[in-house]
């Protein structure tokens, strides 16, 4: 008897410690609206998935050569397509690195992004970078999502 | 004899929950402070967006050195690392990017002023620019903290 008393509290601490661990938190830390972005994203539990960098594929002949908004748009698309497959969807992104060619697109990009996360702002880091893999893109965009 | 079974059942629980928020620091290059891996199980996770050598309101911190701005840029890591409860000693790894590569042996000197408990995993690299004018430097980090 002695020993189920003292096994008990033993069992449910473990048993507790197993269900914390599926527990899903996420807290933005310092979210700027205006920014369309937080200062840091913290996550706790859930599935992760690292997507690789996305750029616009420009198989629609040079349509969308040099042309920022067409370029966000193709590669958002892309993006929400990876997102899918891997059980995601924009609401899960909680970190994108962003590399663009002319760092005077951000305020076009945070306008575009507001669309997306309508409150949940990922973490963002803008790089200007001199070159991408092919001389028409002029973004890539690497995120990291977390899934409940 | 059934208490010390079970005193040797608890430790080995408390043990096993201590064991999954230990990090394992791989291959640590002690001399440009950061290590060719780091190995963790468990935690809350925080990632940074790119933090850089301006402030709050987005003013430059000294403008020109670079010494200046690293040391400005771990003030403002640590200063969101402590809104999500945590440390800079909590990061598992970063992304360094410098407008001139060559600064990379002052930042490192420097990053081994920083963590205390082991290096996180690192990559250097240069880019032309960072959202703020003239800041030399922008840190992508992601930190596990301790519970």
């Amino acid at each position: 008897m002695k020993t189920v008393m003292l096994l008990l509290p033993i069992c449910l601490l473990a048993l507790a410690g197993v269900s914390s661990g599926q527990d899903f938190k996420k807290e933005f830390i310092d979210p700027m609206p205006q920014d369309s972005r937080s200062a840091a994203v913290k996550v706790k539990g859930g599935t992760m998935l690292f997507l690789a960098g996305h750029t616009a594929s420009l198989s629609q002949a040079n349509a969308e050569l040099g042309n920022f908004n067409a370029q966000f748009k193709r590669v958002f698309d892309k993006i929400k397509t990876t997102l899918s497959q891997g059980g995601a969807t924009f609401d899960d992104i909680v970190t994108m690195s962003v590399f663009l060619t002319d760092l005077r697109y951000i305020p076009e990009f945070n306008k575009l992004s507001k669309e997306i996360f309508k409150k949940n702002f990922p973490a963002i880091t803008f790089v200007e970078v001199s070159h991408l893999a092919r001389p028409q893109l002029i973004m890539e965009i690497q995120p990291i999502a977390v899934i409940p | 004899m059934r208490m010390i079974i079970l005193w040797g059942l608890g430790l080995f629980i408390l043990a096993g929950s201590a064991l999954a928020q230990e990090r394992e620091m791989i291959i640590p290059v002690p001399q440009s402070a950061y290590s060719q891996a780091v190995k963790i199980k468990g935690g809350t996770l925080v990632f940074l967006s790119g933090i850089g050598p301006a402030d709050e309101k987005g003013v430059l911190a000294a403008p020109g050195d670079f010494p200046g701005q690293v040391r400005a840029t771990w003030e403002n890591l640590r200063r969101v690392l402590a809104k999500a409860g945590g440390s800079p000693d909590d990061i598992v790894t970063m992304t360094v990017y410098t407008t001139e590569r060559r600064w990379g042996e002052i930042f490192t000197d420097m990053r081994k002023e920083v963590f205390k408990t082991g290096y996180p995993s690192s990559a250097f690299m240069e880019a032309r620019k960072f959202k703020t004018p003239g800041a030399l430097l922008e840190i992508q980090a992601i930190a596990v903290l301790k519970e």
